[in-house]
């Protein structure tokens, strides 16, 4: 019955619509700080060394001052709209089991920290769109995912998603692991490499390694299907078993084609970074692109089956 | 150039207003149920000659 992408098909409990509204709140909150902070980060990516002296002044002299609101805007996205990020890495130390949130805030401290030391210091590139940009859309991925949670209120479907989702994001969040720490090994290396050959180079290829190693597309891998399989679930919850187990394969696929492929794009944009082809800001940029793919080919879930008797299921379940 | 000292505080207050403006949103229970207001008017028994309506004099 529910149509709106928000709406739930059952009434929540208090607390749920307390933790609703939160989630809420902060992904609204990250949004707004996401496309300010963007603007603000125009004139940084306008400046070429080839303008006027005159003209270089009053650039950046702009580009200070949008750099400082830029940090006020951005403080607020990784403190309060990044809070669940931060609890989640905090019981991820406390408890030794490594989740997504590990990855993601050491993303977020490497593109945040030399942001806010180049805005102190007055020199060097800021990063501060990439960090909002980042909060932003991992936030609407699992905004997404919780609510889809949320509203399958059929028991049957309730434990075959657990059963569909726990391997699922524990192979994410490995590959993920694995993911970060060679690209942490590799941005020290090379770091080190132009250190010693071109010390100017070192910084900015460092970040555009740090912005590029965001896991987001990876993050996003499968929450996102298995936010669409939800979604579908809900929309028709009569799906015979036989359905349902073919939806439940083609989930699997999915997120195997959106978790590899991001990790392919990565491996064929690091080598280019490395070099110095990629600048940051395109690192952002391919960032979300990567995102948006993965997000695009899950939505491809989001199918309403017919209700005929479908084709036999693919023989990829486990 | 120097607009910039005044017009920056200023889109910084705007986005406050903003984000002030959907915190009471969502905590007053607006996007609770969005479906909930576009049902209202369906859900409404507007049944002539009933005394359901308590609202009509």
């Amino acid at each position: 019955m529910a149509k709106s992408i928000l709406a739930f098909n059952r009434t929540l409990t208090p607390e749920e619509t307390r933790a609703r509204r939160r989630s809420l709140v902060r992904l609204g909150l990250a949004w707004l700080a996401m496309m300010q902070v963007m603007m603000f980060a125009l004139p940084g990516y306008l400046r070429r060394d080839s303008y006027g002296h005159d003209n270089l002044e009053v650039l950046d002299w702009a580009i200070t001052l949008m750099n400082w609101i830029s940090l006020v805007m951005t403080i607020p996205v990784i403190l309060y709209a990044a809070w669940p990020v931060w609890k989640g890495t905090l019981k991820a130390i406390r408890t030794l089991h490594v989740t997504m949130d590990v990855p993601v805030s050491i993303s977020m401290i490497a593109a945040f920290v030399p942001s806010v030391y180049a805005t102190i210091s007055g020199h060097g590139e800021v990063y501060f769109d990439s960090v909002t940009m980042f909060v932003a859309f991992l936030l609407t991925a699992r905004f997404f995912e919780e609510r889809a949670r949320m509203s399958v209120d059929n028991a049957r479907f309730a434990r075959e998603m657990d059963a569909l989702r726990t391997p699922l994001m524990a192979r994410a969040d490995k590959v993920a692991m694995w993911f970060i720490v060679v690209q942490l090994a590799i941005a020290g290396l090379v770091a080190l490499y132009w250190w010693m050959v071109e010390p100017v180079f070192a910084i900015p290829v460092m970040v555009s390694l740090l912005v590029m190693s965001c896991p987001c597309a990876l993050a996003l891998a499968a929450p996102s299907s298995l936010a669409a399989t939800n979604s579908t679930l809900a929309a028709c919850p009569e799906l015979n078993p036989e359905q349902s187990r073919a939806l439940f394969a083609k989930t699997r696929r999915i997120t195997s084609q959106n978790l590899y492929g991001s990790l392919v794009f990565h491996l064929i944009t690091t080598p280019l970074a490395a070099v110095g082809l990629v600048t940051p800001w395109l690192a952002a940029l391919a960032m979300f692109v990567s995102s948006v793919a993965v997000a695009a080919n899950a939505w491809r879930l989001y199918r309403i089956p017919a209700t005929r008797p479908s084709r036999s299921a693919p023989a990829m379940a486990g | 150039m120097e607009i910039l000292y005044l017009l920056l505080p200023v889109s910084l207050l705007f986005v406050l207003m903003i984000a002030a403006v959907l915190w009471w949103a969502v905590f007053s229970g607006q996007y609770d149920d969005p479906e909930q207001s576009g049902h209202a008017i369906l859900d409404d028994d507007d049944t002539p000659g009933q005394e359901n309506d308590s609202r009509r004099d």
